[in-house]
């Protein structure tokens, strides 16, 4: 439990976490102490000098941003004197400002206009100063208008800290301007579109470029979910009207490291109502598929999957929920009784990794270990888990990199131990044990022989001196990495799809043939070996470019007609994952809720509906699971022990890759194609 | 606004910037003296206060000094403004100081910025009120100050023996830039400058 210190503000007596800033404390205590330049969980600054506030026992005011608790302060953070500064910066700033809130995009999320009403200000009485520069917007994510800018840094500091590093700040006074490197439209400045920028801008400087008259704050309805598109399983915040989708924001805690979203989660849910959605089910008649009615697909599913029994399979994505997950197994296991069922997971992931992975927590991190993993903001691989750790090591945690190949991350690390990571994992162990670290008797004796160099050395110090290590590792060498944290810290297992964890817990892992003989894959070769089943049921984006060989009939079940749902026999139009409620077990252990955002499209249904009308055909009712069923499966206690110093082999896919495909049809059907092409284009 | 502070200050410091600044004998000169160094120099551009504090100083003192057709008395009070919350709001020394001098400088001589947004400059330094004008009584017709002045802003000819009636020099006030060209060469002292005429000032 952290230390509470004891503090008097305006009067209320608030108790704070020490190493609070003022700030954050007044919020305890519901006061607001006014402010601009502020990002909370980043260091204040001090450059609005809106939040100045006297202490009582000191002479001159001080900025609450950067002024930590101490017990028995007495703060007041309003009077004449404190006002009339306020009223003087904002004053200022309107005298720069585009006074055309009436029309404002952001007006009602804007901070300006808030403290214009607050201080009574209709318009500056200073000298209006006008710039016309101009607006950068030749891309659809981001419109950049320096005119409203009103020069507060907190998108040049949120872009630093997550090691993007896109903005700049050029000129003096009032001629300052924020730009990207030779004031290059965004695009070609090496920006990635997170829009990490947007989240921050307190005004209309930084928008998402597709707001026009789509509405402003206060006619949205507000909904939180999760993105389900890669393994990190973003928080969201959905800003909806009239059942539409119109922005989506990162819903993570204001002052987490996590507080990031991607190009794809932010921007990419125009592909909801793409052309390429299906909304309702399809059948191939005479070599085409055509549209028929749920009733007529899902008989003709029914009666192939009873004929095949045991020579059918499914196969599916890890990024459906945990009740997807739960009624999937029972449907194949109970009503088609066949015991091949499988996921993607099992392409990059062993499910032993994902029972044992243990929970943490990122912001209390203060050393990250990252094993055999080269999350990339800029190729979209876990960008989410690259702009945390390098928020981490921003704040001033340190980052030891153990990667037998080059990673972009290298460049922020503390240390950086490239080579064999079972080899250097050993090392540690044993420069761990030589520090006086106990250790399981089995693994000194495993890493009995090896030897500590200077470099180890110093990462095992790094580790022996860190109060929170967190290890993340790939699941490959989960157990090489455990037998680390079984001598200090806390060890992850980083799966590549969302509900990794959720799906190995629901149980849905198989217990025949596997996803690999199912799709038809050799290892190292890619499809082209026959299918183990007879008929397939994909369920999702799977990444499969063909046609398993040899199946009789292939049933896919996804929000798009992706290039294998051209290939199939029946096409079952899916929710999307903003269109369906639901839970699943992120990466970190925690178990997150989704939101029904909106409407399913047309006729789609989410895959447990589907998968209960196809039961209730084959003569079976099954229940929408409960959420007990779904805690009492999340709540399994493991143990770590010690386990051999290997690599898993065989899960040897590209993540790249893999997180691309599974996203295939929301890249090609949304605005993200223009960014895939554009990115193209700037790499040649 | 930017994140560091300046470590290298590029050239002058505040110290020598004030001192350069009390040379001049207006004050309203010395203020629009001090804020445009401190821009271009010291200023590290940080916080709110003193960077845009000193963007709008400098405005209003330039309307003050060129006497800007809407001058008042309002531009006064907002330099007083600004200097106090400069004081009182600016996050590190220098702005602290640029504002105390604002105050400091308004407190000495607040008359004298009265006088100059009723377009009357005492010290004649503030060049868009003064006048350039030639003492007919005193010139002797040499026609230097036509070949020094760029601006085409002098009339007059040059005298000639046994010739009568020329055209006296004259200065164009629209046309004269008060480049003080014309001064220099004017060996016999004809040229004066001259504060532009005060009608309150006359009237007492």
């Amino acid at each position: 439990m952290e230390k509470l210190v004891k503090l008097q503000i305006d009067g209320t007596m608030v108790e704070a976490p020490a190493g609070m800033n003022l700030i954050d404390a007044a919020e305890l205590a519901g006061i607001h102490i006014p402010n601009l330049c502020y990002l909370k969980g980043m260091k204040g600054i001090g450059a609005c000098r809106l939040c100045l506030i006297e202490v009582e026992g000191l002479k001159a005011p001080v900025i609450a941003c950067n002024t930590k608790v101490r017990d028995g302060m007495v703060i007041h953070t309003k009077n004449d004197k404190l006002n009339e500064v306020r009223k003087f910066v904002i004053d200022l700033i309107l005298s720069m400002h585009p006074l055309d809130c009436m029309t404002c995009t952001k007006a009602g999320g804007c901070n300006l206009q808030k403290y214009a009403y607050e201080f009574d200000l209709k318009e500056s009485s200073f000298t209006r100063k006008k710039f016309g520069y101009p607006v950068d917007e030749a891309n659809p994510f981001i419109k950049r208008d320096p005119d409203y800018c009103i020069l507060c840094g907190r998108c040049v500091r949120v872009c630093k800290e997550q090691g993007t590093n896109i903005l700049e700040f050029m000129g003096r006074g009032i001629e300052s301007k924020v730009l990207t490197a030779n004031d290059k439209p965004l695009q070609e400045s090496g920006c990635t579109f997170c829009g990490s920028c947007v989240d921050a801008c307190p005004v209309n400087a930084l928008l998402e470029s597709d707001r026009l008259r789509k509405g402003r704050e206060w006619e949205y309805e507000k909904i939180n979910s999760v993105c389900l598109l890669c393994g990190n399983g973003c928080d969201i915040t959905v800003s909806t009207k009239d059942g539409r989708i119109q922005k989506i924001n990162s819903g993570a805690a204001a002052g987490s490291a996590e507080k990031y979203l991607c190009a794809y989660g932010r921007f990419g849910f125009d592909s909801i109502e793409a052309e390429s959605r299906l909304t309702v089910p399809m059948k191939r008649i005479d070599g085409e598929l055509k549209e028929t009615t749920w009733e007529d697909a899902l008989s003709i599913v029914a009666d192939k999957l009873r004929k095949a029994g045991k020579e059918a399979g499914f196969i599916s994505i890890a990024g459906i929920g945990n009740e997807d997950a739960l009624i999937l197994k029972k449907i194949a296991k109970n009503v088609v009784k066949t015991k091949n069922f499988d996921t993607t997971l099992s392409l990059y992931g062993e499910t032993d990794s994902f029972r044992n992975s243990q929970k943490a927590d990122i912001d209390k991190a203060d050393l990250i270990l990252l094993v055999d993993l080269n999350p990339s903001q800029w190729e979209r691989a876990l960008p989410a888990l690259d702009a945390s750790v390098r928020r981490r090591v921003s704040r001033g945690a340190k980052l030891i990199i153990i990667n037998s190949a080059d990673t972009k991350m290298a460049d922020a690390a503390t240390v950086n131990l490239q080579g064999n990571e079972i080899s250097i994992l050993k090392r540690i162990a044993k420069a761990l044990i030589g520090k006086g670290f106990k250790a399981d008797k089995k693994l000194g004796a495993a890493v009995k022989d090896v030897e500590v160099t200077e470099e180890i050395e110093k990462a095992a110090t790094f580790i022996a001196e860190a109060k929170n290590p967190l290890i993340f590792s790939s699941p490959a060498l989960f157990d090489a990495s455990a037998n680390i944290a079984l001598i200090k810290g806390k060890v992850i297992s980083v799966g590549l799809e969302s509900n990794a964890r959720g799906v190995v817990l629901m149980g849905l892992t198989t217990e025949g043939k596997t996803y690999k003989e199912m799709a038809g894959i050799e290892s190292g070769k890619g499809q082209g070996a026959k299918s183990a089943v007879k008929v397939l049921y994909a369920v999702g984006e799977v990444p499969l470019q063909t046609r398993p060989e040899g199946l009789e009939f292939l049933i896919v079940q996804n929000s798009h007609l992706s290039g294998l749902a051209r290939q199939a026999d029946i096409v079952l139009p899916s929710a999307t994952f903003l269109e369906a409620a639901g839970t699943i077990v992120d990466y970190m252990g925690r178990l997150k809720y989704l939101s029904k955002v909106i409407e399913p499209q047309g006729e789609s249904k989410s895959h447990r509906e589907i998968f209960i009308a196809l039961a209730k055909v084959m003569g079976t009712a099954i229940k929408l699971p409960t959420e007990t069923e779904v805690n009492k499966a999340v709540r399994i206690k493991t143990k770590l022990s010690f386990s051999p110093f290997i690599k898993k082999e065989g899960l040897d896919i590209s993540p790249n890759e893999f997180i691309e495909s599974i996203n295939a049809s929301l890249i090609n059907s949304s605005r993200l194609l223009w960014l895939k092409e554009t990115e193209k284009g700037v790499a040649v | 606004m930017s994140e560091e502070i300046r470590t290298e200050e590029k050239g002058k410091k505040l110290e020598d910037i004030r001192k350069e600044a009390e040379e001049k004998a207006c004050p309203v000169q010395k203020a629009v003296y001090f804020i445009d160094e401190f821009i271009a120099g010291p200023m590290c551009s940080k916080c709110y206060p003193c960077s845009l504090g000193t963007g709008e100083a400098k405005i209003r003192l330039t309307r003050i000094s060129s006497h800007h057709k809407n001058v008042s008395k309002r531009d006064v009070q907002a330099l007083k403004r600004i200097g106090l919350n400069m004081i009182e709001g600016s996050f590190c020394k220098k702005g602290r100081d640029t504002g105390r001098f604002l105050i400091e400088t308004l407190a000495a001589s607040e008359d004298e910025f009265i006088r100059h947004i009723s377009g009357f400059c005492l010290q004649k330094e503030c060049i868009s009120l003064v006048e350039y004008k030639i003492h007919p009584g005193q010139c002797v017709m040499c026609g230097k100050c036509l070949e020094a002045c760029t601006h085409e802003a002098i009339i007059g000819e040059k005298r000639e023996s046994y010739l009568t009636g020329y055209l006296p020099f004259e200065i164009l006030q629209k046309k004269c830039t008060k480049c003080g060209e014309c001064i220099k060469v004017c060996q016999i002292m004809a040229i004066e400058r001259l504060s532009t005429e005060l009608p309150e000032l006359i009237a007492k």
